[in-house]
């Protein structure tokens, strides 16, 4: 606690109760004689605390971070009743580790800009109401709403809640639930699925030799980037694996890349071509796994065609294409760079492509694990269900809408105009935690409790080795008592709907208990329900048992289109993705904007990034302000000056920029989703944010960038050192 | 031209009445400078409060920058109080009689300037309200300074030199305090009463007054050394580059001579000027403090060669950075103002022609001192901006908060002058007396020189000295 | 040592005074961080923002160098003399170098203050002690990795606004203006480490205390332990990488061996050893 400022009413409360408090405070003006009856509650907490309760020692308890839809499993760290911090939890995908999202996920927590209370629309603003008058409205609004009248749009929803959520929509009679994230690889999850008949494949870092990573940031934002990280010191230990990064700007995954080649966005699959035409050409690569046409497609992306589209050196191909033959077996990955883009699936094909020609899938990809339970499993997030949406709202299909873990008003580009768009939308329902810009065009506000407040359930979208079902325990009480889970307000939804099978359970813990204690014995391990209760929650996971999966190969076909140049926007604005703001959400914690970046190290703003060569053609230098105009609008940011982008490119970073989202968010930085050209990758019909053009401009202002750090350089300085990876495999090599 | 230090046929009288008299009647202007003084001290005052309230961050002082203008200004100061010691003692002791009429309002400056420079370290500190902890008091917890830390030293150097000085000053001044009190009139009678410690003149007195004067001056002359030597050892036993030189206690010395010469130039015209000094002040007095001057800036801008020199030939090439970075970095303009002012415009001293101007003389006595100002702002700065990490290379400008508390320190010291020049005599007049009457009787100074150490004594035969009478 | 035999045995009395004594200590706590394997994540950073109460300072003041950084991720990009060359882009990537407190056993902050606020504890660690500290910041210049910070501000009533106050660690305080503070090595944990071992009435193993930084590290690449434990984990990597504590230059038997310390030969003698950073070509 800070300071000395002992409540004074927690004062009164102490001397009342130990009955001297009537002697030595009459005359005030508060109540001085608390009886003990009054203040049992508090007395006998404290005469009989939790077992856990010790004062000044900290207990351990399991639960899971909702920071991402990664969905680590964490331990937090409760003392006197306050959660303080987070671990890893050693037994789950993460391992002990976190990233320093989870980390920053207490403050989302302790939040002082959390919503306390149900808010509902009244003359045009919100204003607080009480849960009774919350769910009156709820019942006016959407009681009588038709079949098919009322939609769902969430964030990655899984485990339990995600069930209730499905119970409800089939009550209602809507199937439509939007799940919406804005950071996602649906375009090549698409392409897994028709290849391999497995959206989400294991991805075996540790058994490859080589990865050749087109845009994918599995160490900052790709899936499950902790997760990753521990697979990455598998493959960087013992017989240390090669790391080859392609993507238009340095991604922390970049930073760390033995290679970083700088490809212009969107023509990764050409890259990934020219690769696969050297390792036919020059290393005589068994090409039977491939079609003819892929094969003829392939010969024709020389050397010097590649080159000329992608602005991929052809020493550059030949080097990727060596560290791939000589470092069997390896592993080709496509990230978002790659994926979000107008040809986004042809892109993530032809890499695919490499998979199957390097022979890839089942040594370094393998299946994964289908689990025990469908009804649980996490469903993921993907942008299409922002354009899909926006339609419908258009067309005026919804007369309720219900918002969750999304913020689709912020993320969204100016030309979907989703907010006017939304505001067609008669009811509004948003279920958060904080007053987002979402939030903020809601009708009806219903807050929900942290997750670390509340019991749950949550099944990770990737699932590579042992299916694991992760539990959320509440680690304190809540901070507000009207706070609620969205497990108990989707309970609460449902009984109030009659629906059959729920109006046995008083709240989503016994609905929770009950559905734990009926999961099959093979889950259960034998154990009774309370027991297995009891080490779920101690272990804070449930490992379901899972049948090894199997993958197909079945390639399609490979388009690539030529690039162009568009003379009037001559730049790519690359909307880059790191894992600090990550989508926005995490803008309105004050470590995280403090944090800098990891690549630019810039701190509590936005910033542009340029090649050296593109500042001096810009005329601009560090710190300037740049106008990026688009056909959509424009945005002004400063410039920070790196050999870590393509010179074509400019990149800024998404999550900043926000109008609302509390203290820490309003007002700083900008926000490049706004002004991104209307575009989408025509097989998957996924928003591709890539693709946009822009024209850079000097504004003439200047201001010092808040960037940490003095000299980029070493200045000769070993601080750093490097060792070339011959020497490190010789001295500690397996 | 006037070639003689002072006019021998000068009446005894005459010098009692022109010192007195500028101790009395304070003009418009007098009063025009302790207002402005008063307001400089009143920023600083109202920045310190500022900064005591909300920490030392509105001072512009940052991570890397943890000292800048407080700790340069300090060591400036300190160093200006080297003018008082090497006139009265050095000069005492190698009977250069010269000084003699100077010599007061140099030892003043020597005490204020301590008491400037004392503020600095107490301004800086993060918890001020503590600062009684780096004295060695009797603790009930035991509780001990750290006797390695150069800043303990500092304390404890400073309040020494600040104690001996203020006491040199104060016994000096014994003799020509009694003058005062036997023509004063209300409290400043008392006043001088009670300071002249009942000083008859007799020949007892003057024994003794020798006696201790020597003795004093013994003391004080390493004393001041070892102050700035220690003040230098703040940053010499450091290890960072551009602090960590081995040259730093000579260097430090010179340089403190160096401004404290340069700011008696000052005040000695400024005096002459506004107190009609001109006959004991005299422009073959100035020539000689401007070529005493001239000497210690060639020993200095020495030393700065011998430093860059070895740093520049040496191996270690942080320090070597450190130096090109000053040379042409961020700080290279008030770098080379710096040298400029220390090195190259004192040759305007070596002039005879403009030895003799005073308005030059006043304006080049200022630069000098900017230049040694200067000096110690690219000691502590630029190795702060610059060090081994390169992480935490980084250039931070002082706010208005520290300047103004730089600024004030002027007006503090300008104050404290003010005070004294009207409260006790700004000129030694028993000793202005002693070196007329050494002129009178040998017509020579070589002579005087020669004959100093038995002249002091009354001679047989001679009038009976009416010194203090 | 009486006088005769110090002049008789000079340079080996210098030597073990070069040796920072440490061999008496209890424990000596140190550090190992493969380069190798750190990514330059900043979960580090971060964890340590919320284990040790570090204030968010703003944008204005981050920007003016007064934040609380503890533990540091700096990032520098090749450069030619360092084995990297002037191509277009930055093919090598970043390296990524974490900076915390180094717990030099020759700490030349230690000598510097006035006050006696940062001293040597008998666990290998430079501690200081907020209470003592009166802010002459002497430390923080005399430091050559630049790793104390002062309190230019109070934080606490901006850094914390309610109900954020909450999450602060009791184990430990908030820090007021006018006081330097450093990384500690979770000094916290570690005495939680040593009472629960007492308790128990064993000895401290190795894994029982770990930093914050250390433990949230998603790749592992920070690992803590104790050095007067032989058989822990920081001393067989130090071992295996022959770097020894009270040495400013290191003889090993394989030049090609990673282990070094950041700025070894001004004799610091820091308890943190960094493993060289490896990249193909």
């Amino acid at each position: 606690m800070s300071g000395n400022d002992i409540n004074r009413r927690d004062f009164m409360k102490f001397m009342g109760l130990g009955g001297v408090g009537a002697a030595t405070l009459s005359g005030c003006d508060m109540p001085t004689t608390i009886t003990l009856e009054e203040g049992k509650e508090k007395v006998v907490a404290y005469l009989a605390p939790e077992e856990y309760a010790i004062p000044g020692i900290g207990v351990y308890f399991a639960s899971t971070c909702q920071q991402c839809p990664s969905g680590c499993g964490v331990h937090g760290r409760i003392r006197e009743g306050r959660l303080l911090k987070l671990e890893g939890n050693p037994k789950a995908l993460n391992g002990r580790g976190l990233c320093q999202m989870g980390q920053a996920s207490v403050q989302s927590h302790y939040n002082p800009d959390r919503i306390m209370q149900p808010m509902a629309r009244k003359g045009g603003s919100l204003q607080p109401v009480s849960w009774e008058e919350a769910w009156q409205i709820m019942g006016e609004k959407v009681s009588g709403v038709d079949q098919g009248r009322s939609a769902w749009f969430t964030g990655t929803v899984s485990g339990h809640q995600s069930k209730l959520l499905d119970a409800l929509n089939q009550a209602w009679g809507s199937k439509e639930h939007y799940v919406y994230e804005a950071v996602n690889n649906a375009v090549g999850e698409a392409v897994n699925e028709a290849v391999l008949g497995d959206a989400v494949p294991a991805y075996r870092l540790d058994k490859a030799k080589s990865i050749l990573s087109f845009g994918a940031d599995f160490l900052g934002t790709w899936m499950s980037p902790v997760h990753f990280s521990r697979e990455y010191v598998k493959f960087r230990t013992g017989d240390r694996g090669v790391l080859v990064q392609v993507e238009p700007k340095m991604s922390l995954t970049g930073a760390n890349a033995d290679l970083w080649v700088a490809a212009r966005p969107g023509t990764e699959g050409v890259v990934a071509l020219g690769v696969a035409n050297v390792l036919l050409t020059k290393h005589q690569v068994n090409g039977n796994s491939l079609t003819k046409a892929a094969l003829d497609l392939i010969a024709e992306y020389n050397a010097s065609k590649v080159t000329e589209i992608s602005g991929v050196g052809g020493d550059s191909l030949v080097r990727i294409a060596n560290y791939l033959k000589d470092n069997s077996p390896s592993l080709v990955l496509s990230g978002e760079s790659a994926n979000n883009h107008a040809n986004g699936y042809q892109n993530a094909m032809a890499i695919m492509m490499l998979n199957v020609l390097l022979g890839n899938v089942g040594k370094t990809i393998e299946a994964s694990n289908s689990m025990a339970f469908k009804d649980l499993k996490a469903k993921r997030g993907n942008s299409r269900a922002l354009l899909d949406f926006a339609k419908a709202i258009d067309a005026g299909k919804y007369d309720v809408v219900f918002f969750m873990g999304a913020n689709p008003v912020y993320t969204s580009p100016s030309h979907l105009g989703f907010a006017d768009k939304l505001a067609k939308v008669p009811f509004k329902v948003a279920l958060s935690m904080f007053l987002d810009e979402t939030t903020l065009a809601a009708d009806l506000v219903l807050p929900l409790s942290s997750p670390y407040e509340e019991w749950g359930t949550t099944v990770a979208p990737y699932q590579p080795k042992n299916a694991a079902l992760s539990m959320s325990q509440p680690l304190m009480n809540p901070l507000s008592p009207e706070t609620k889970s969205l497990g108990d307000i989707l309970l609460s939804m449902l009984k109030h709907h009659g629906v059959a099978g729920y109006a046995g359970y008083d709240d989503y813990y016994s609905y929770l208990r009950a559905a734990l204690a009926g999961m099959p014995a093979s889950v259960k391990a034998g154990k009774s329900g309370d027991e297995f209760w009891s080490a779920s929650v101690q272990r804070g996971l449930i490992n379901a048992p899972s049948s090894p999966g199997s993958l197909k190969i079945k390639l399609g076909d490979i388009k690539q289109p030529g690039y162009q140049a568009n003379s009037g926007f001559p730049m790519h604005l690359v909307p880059s993705t790191n894992q600090n703001m990550y989508d926005g959400r995490n803008a309105n914690l004050s470590w995280l904007n403090e944090a800098p970046d990891q690549v630019s190290k810039v701190f509590w703003d936005s910033w542009a990034e340029v090649h050296p060569k593109t500042a001096a053609k810009l005329g601009v230098k560090e710190g300037d302000f740049v106008k990026i105009e688009s056909d959509q609008g424009a945005i002004e940011t400063q410039i920070y000056i790196h050999k870590g982008v393509h010179v074509d490119v400019i990149a800024v970073p998404i999550g900043r920029g926000h109008e609302e989202y509390g203290r820490y968010a309003k007002g700083v930085g900008v926000n490049p989703l706004k002004i991104l050209s209307p575009a989408e990758d025509a097989e998957s019909g996924e928003l591709a944010s890539y693709a946009t053009r822009v024209k850079v401009t000097k504004t003439g202002h200047s201001a010092d960038l808040s960037r940490l750090g003095g000299s980029e350089r070493q200045v000769g300085r070993r601080l750093v050192s490097t060792v070339a990876a011959s020497v490190f495999r010789r001295v500690e090599g397996a | 031209m006037q070639t003689k230090d002072i006019n021998e046929n000068i009446a005894w009288a005459k010098i009692n009445e022109d010192v007195l008299r500028s101790m009395e009647n304070p003009r418009m202007g007098y009063w025009v400078a302790v207002v402005c003084c008063v307001a400089m001290v009143m920023c600083a005052v109202a920045a310190e409060i500022y900064q005591y309230q909300v920490g030392m961050g509105p001072a512009n002082l940052n991570w890397p920058h943890m000292w800048d203008l407080y700790i340069a200004t300090f060591v400036f100061w300190i160093g200006m109080s080297h003018s008082g010691t090497l006139l009265s003692a050095i000069l005492h002791i190698i009977q250069a009689d010269w000084r003699k009429p100077i010599y007061r309002f140099a030892e003043a400056m020597t005490t204020f300037s301590l008491m400037t420079a004392g503020l600095f370290p107490i301004i800086h500190l993060g918890r001020v309200w503590n600062m009684y902890w780096v004295l060695p008091y009797v603790s009930d917890r035991g509780i001990w300074p750290n006797f390695r830390s150069p800043l303990v030293w500092d304390a404890f150097a400073i309040t020494t030199y600040l104690t001996s000085s203020a006491l040199f000053l104060f016994i000096g001044m014994i003799p020509d305090l009694a003058i005062c009190r036997d023509s004063a009139r209300g409290w400043r009678q008392k006043l001088y009463t009670v300071l002249s410690l009942g000083w008859q003149g007799d020949d007892r007195q003057w024994r003794n007054f020798r006696k201790i004067y020597l003795l004093m001056a013994c003391f004080l002359i390493p004393l001041a050394v070892s102050v700035h030597s220690i003040v230098s050892a703040d940053f010499a036993m450091s290890i960072m580059p551009g602090w960590h030189i081995t040259t730093f206690p000579p260097y430090f010395v010179a340089g403190a001579l160096y401004s404290g010469c340069a700011a008696i130039i000052t005040l000695f015209i400024l005096l002459r000027y506004f107190f009609r000094f001109d006959e004991y002040m005299t422009i073959p007095i100035l020539e000689k403090t401007c070529k005493l001057t001239f000497a210690i800036a060639m020993v200095w801008s020495y030393l700065n060669i011998i430093e860059f020199a070895a740093t520049w030939y040496g191996h270690d090439m942080v320090a070597k950075e450190l130096l090109i970075a000053k040379f042409v970095g961020p700080h290279a303009p008030y770098f080379w103002m710096m040298l400029f002012c220390g090195s190259v415009l004192p040759f305007t001293l070596a002039f005879e022609k403009l030895r003799r101007h005073l308005p030059t003389m006043f304006v080049v006595s200022l630069f000098l001192n900017l230049g040694m100002w200067l000096e110690r702002w690219m000691i502590v700065t630029p190795t702060l901006s610059f060090s081994y990490m390169p992480f935490a290379w980084d250039v931070m400008w002082p706010s208005m908060v520290q300047w103004a508390i730089v600024f004030g320190s002027f007006g503090w010291f300008g104050l404290l002058f003010l005070v004294f020049v009207k409260v006790f005599p700004s000129v030694s007049m028993y000793e202005v007396k002693e070196m007329v009457f050494h002129r009178r009787h040998y017509h020579s100074s070589a002579l005087a020189n020669q004959f100093h150490r038995r002249a002091s004594d009354p001679k047989p035969g001679d009038e009976p000295s009416k010194e203090g009478a | 040592m009486s006088l005769k035999n110090i002049l008789e045995n000079w340079s080996d009395y210098r030597r073990t005074a070069e040796d920072g004594g440490h061999h008496d200590y209890e424990h000596m706590w140190a550090m190992a961080i493969d380069l190798n394997k750190c990514t330059g994540c900043n979960a580090c950073s971060v964890a340590c923002y919320a284990e040790n109460n570090l204030p968010t300072v703003g944008k204005k003041r981050m920007m003016k160098g007064q934040g609380m950084h503890w533990l540091r991720v700096e990032r520098y990009w090749d450069e030619p003399d360092m084995g990297g060359d002037e191509k277009e882009y930055q093919e090598r990537g970043g390296s990524f170098l974490p900076m915390m407190c180094q717990q030099c056993n020759a700490a030349p902050c230690e000598p510097v203050c006035p006050v006696a606020a940062t001293y040597h504890t008998p666990d290998g660690l430079n501690a200081q002690v907020y209470n003592r500290c009166i802010g002459s910041r002497y430390c923080s210049n005399n430091c050559p990795y630049r790793l104390r910070y002062f309190n230019f501000y109070s934080y606490y009533e901006e850094s914390w606004p309610e109900p954020l106050n909450m999450q602060l660690n009791p184990d430990l305080s908030v820090r007021d203006k006018g006081v330097m503070e450093k990384c500690t090595f979770c000094v916290q944990r570690i005495r939680v480490g040593k009472d629960a071992a007492r308790r128990e009435g064993r000895e401290v193993h190795d894994g029982d205390v770990i930093t914050a930084c250390a433990q949230t590290c998603p790749t592992e690449a920070i690992v803590f332990g104790d050095m007067m434990d032989k058989s822990s984990k920081v001393s067989k990597i130090w071992a295996a990488h022959e770097v020894e504590l009270g040495k400013h230059e290191q003889h090993k038997s394989d030049p090609d061996l990673r282990g070094y310390r950041v700025l070894e030969g001004l004799n610091t003698d820091p308890c943190v050893t960094y493993l060289e950073r490896v990249r193909e070509a």
